[in-house]
């Protein structure tokens, strides 16, 4: 007998099929939904959703999609596509795994790339004990709502050494249906030992329609592996989003991320990561822009359980019309983790007068020989820099645009393609005009 | 080409201009020299349009147009330029970018063709070479993190590349060493030409000894007091300023 869901989100989970599922899998979805149903549903009186109010989420009673599209030829992917950006790609449609539009090419030997449907048909016993992210309290909410249906998505899994000679592509297609669905993929990236890889992972629609995307993606990075992870989110305007990322992280390993958050009316990132061995390095950017009727909320969880490890947050944010926008991180310092270097830092470029932002860093610090800082901004656009531009002959509303862009840059030009910075810097001087 | 008549204008309640008369024809030089507070910025700024003045009499023609009512970026469309005693660092704008931007909008408005990437870093070359500036320039964002000298000589190049029927330069000699100065000043006397007048502002006459000036006019208390040739910058550096008070008190 399956515990009853929240009032709201009691469509979430579609009726069990005929599909196989190793055993552990279905007692760990039971699991989840049976802790589910022991919390309350997120609240404003809690931290981690004191800026963000479900309501809008709630009365939309999303339904789980049933059955996989078929109808999307190769073609449909047109419009989305980054031109010249050169990559093993693998499509998602609507939550799926969608092997007829994926094109992985060549991988080399050790690399496996592939559905999670597919890989718990094939290979169950080696994702036993994986796909149990939700841990801690930010958001797992609706990571444990991912685990309760947990279905398919992608698994990524490079062997001790592995080189991915181009960027993986992850493609999330949603294409909107009759009513309100809600897809929750749930990815597995792992690299072992030396393995190193670009991932990177966008969130796209066809058509401005309504949907809900509610995806979770654990990362594991043995030792001295390195991954790039560019996650660009631009759903439809009209879209709910919810990411959560577990990353853990080994003895050497470098992980460096850039969110760019564009898209969805209503969006919340949690992004969480661990330092599991010493000399390991995280760096997350993020560059966030807030239009009219839209509200992107960025919660970082860093932790720093372990010595001499270093992370860097810095996130950027521009805030139009009536945009809002949350950044609340938070970087955890344990006791023995001596040496810890943490830098986190938020600056905000307000557009309008109708913009909202709520902005907390934290430093939560229990090591007494660390190097930790954090900084925040909300600042507008500084006459003197518009005054020099126009002065030059260029109109107010270009002056404006190449100010926002310039402030954006320093985000933009972290991401490894030229052919992905120039779409995302397109983007958002698209937005801006 | 310029003609300023009786201008006033405010910061906040405070006059500042009182009444300023400046005429300035086509391919003359003209410097204004004046002490700390005489309103030399105020004109620089009041002329170019940047906020934060009002102007409440008098009026400024250029070329027929009623200047006072053009937006910043129309004036300088017009052939109008500001070199900054203050250049402004826009970190993340990158030069070319800002360059180019700048070219073409007045290209345009001049009824000209956008240049073509080719013909563009042609041109810019060519330019950056009157100022001994070096290519790199090119990549990095506008002024950020550059040295005074090489602020003061990117303001020339930018000169040098928009090529405005009339310059003002706004103390472009505060915080050059005398190196720096010359190659500022060069950049400045290549760029004299019948078609093109220039309006140097100055508290110090070190700068007149290598752009020499048709005419000098000395700014006091927000007016024109004295009016002479370039001989009237040397007597102002053996008198200092101190004079004008008397002048005026008198």
């Amino acid at each position: 007998m399956n515990a009853p869901l929240h009032s709201g989100l009691e469509h979430w989970l579609s009726a069990p099929d005929d599909s196989p599922a190793p055993d552990w899998l279905l007692e760990h979805r039971r699991a989840a939904r049976a802790r589910l149903s022991a919390q309350p549903l997120p609240h404003s009186k809690q931290e981690a959703w004191r800026y963000t109010n479900l309501k809008g989420l709630l009365e939309q009673d999303f339904t789980a999609i049933e059955e996989p599209l078929s109808a999307l030829q190769p073609e449909d992917l047109d419009t989305v596509l980054i031109p010249g950006f050169d990559a093993h790609r693998v499509v998602l449609v609507n939550g799926r795994f969608a092997p007829e539009l994926s094109t992985l090419g060549e991988l080399p030997a050790g690399a496996r790339i592939g559905g999670l449907r597919d890989w718990l048909d094939h290979d169950p016993e080696s994702l036993r004990g994986r796909l149990d992210a939700a841990r801690g309290e930010s958001g797992a909410f609706f990571a444990l709502l991912n685990t309760a249906g947990l279905d398919d998505g992608l698994v990524v899994w490079l062997a001790r050494g592995v080189m991915l000679d181009r960027p993986l592509e992850l493609i999330h297609l949603s294409v909107g249906l009759d009513e309100p669905r809600v897809a929750q993929p749930r990815h597995l990236v792992h690299l072992e030992a030396g393995a190193q890889a670009t991932l990177v992972e966008r969130y796209v629609s066809l058509g401005e329609s309504l949907y809900c995307t509610n995806a979770v993606m654990e990362v594991v990075l043995e030792r001295d592996a390195v991954l790039k992870h560019e996650r660009l989110q631009m759903e439809s305007r009209n879209a709910f989003h919810l990411t959560g990322f577990y990353l853990v992280q080994d003895e050497n390993s470098r992980y460096a991320g850039v969110n760019i958050g564009l898209g969805a009316r209503w969006a919340r990132t949690d992004l969480n990561t661990r330092f599991r061995g010493e000399q390991a390095e995280c760096v997350l950017h993020g560059l966030y822009l807030a239009g009219d009727g839209q509200l992107l909320d960025y919660h970082l969880d860093v932790e720093h359980a372990v010595p001499n490890c270093r992370s860097e947050e810095n996130f950027k944010g521009l805030l139009t019309g009536q945009g809002r926008a949350v950044f609340d991180g938070r970087v955890l310092v344990s006791k023995d983790a001596q040496k810890s270097d943490a830098a986190m830092s938020n600056r905000n470029l307000m557009l309008s007068e109708q913009a909202e932002i709520d902005t907390k860093p934290q430093l939560e610090i229990y090591a007494d020989d660390v190097k930790c800082s954090h900084g925040t901004t909300v600042g507008q656009i500084e006459p003197e820099m518009l005054f020099y531009l126009r002065s030059r002959g260029i109109d107010a509303a270009q002056s404006r645009r190449m100010l926002c862009l310039g402030f954006a840059g320093e985000i933009i030009d972290r991401l490894s393609d030229e052919a992905v910075r120039e779409h995302v810097a397109e983007t958002v001087g698209q937005r801006l005009a | 080409m310029l003609s300023v008549k009786g201008l006033r204008a405010n910061v906040g309640d405070k006059e500042i201009l009182k009444g300023l008369d400046l005429e300035v024809g086509p391919g003359e030089v003209h410097a204004i020299m004046g002490p700390n507070g005489s309103g030399k910025s105020t004109l620089s700024h009041v002329l170019s349009g940047r906020d934060g003045y009002s102007v409440t009499a008098g009026s400024a023609t250029f070329e027929g147009r009623d200047l006072l009512e053009l937006e910043p970026e129309e004036r300088a469309q017009l052939g109008l330029f500001l070199a900054f005693q203050y250049p402004v660092e826009l970190p993340g704008v990158n030069n070319t970018y800002f360059l180019k931007a700048a070219l073409n909008s007045i290209r345009k408005a001049r009824g000209e063709s956008e240049l073509d990437a080719v013909s563009f870093l042609r041109l810019i070359k060519e330019k950056l070479k009157i100022l001994h500036l070096d290519d790199s320039l090119l990549k990095r964002a506008v002024n950020a993190g550059f040295s005074g000298g090489e602020k003061k000589r990117n303001e020339i190049f930018q000169m040098a590349l928009l090529e405005p029927k009339l310059a003002i330069l706004d103390e472009t000699d505060s915080g050059l060493d005398i190196d720096a100065l010359r190659v500022v000043a060069e950049g400045v006397n290549a760029l004299r030409s019948p078609e093109r007048s220039m309006i140097v502002v100055t508290h110090y006459q070190r700068l007149l000894d290598y752009i020499q000036p048709d005419y000098v006019h000395v700014l006091a208390r927000g007016r024109i007091i004295r009016s002479g040739g370039k001989e009237l910058a040397l007597e102002l550096e053996e008198k200092g300023y101190g004079w004008i008070d008397a002048e005026l008190a008198a």
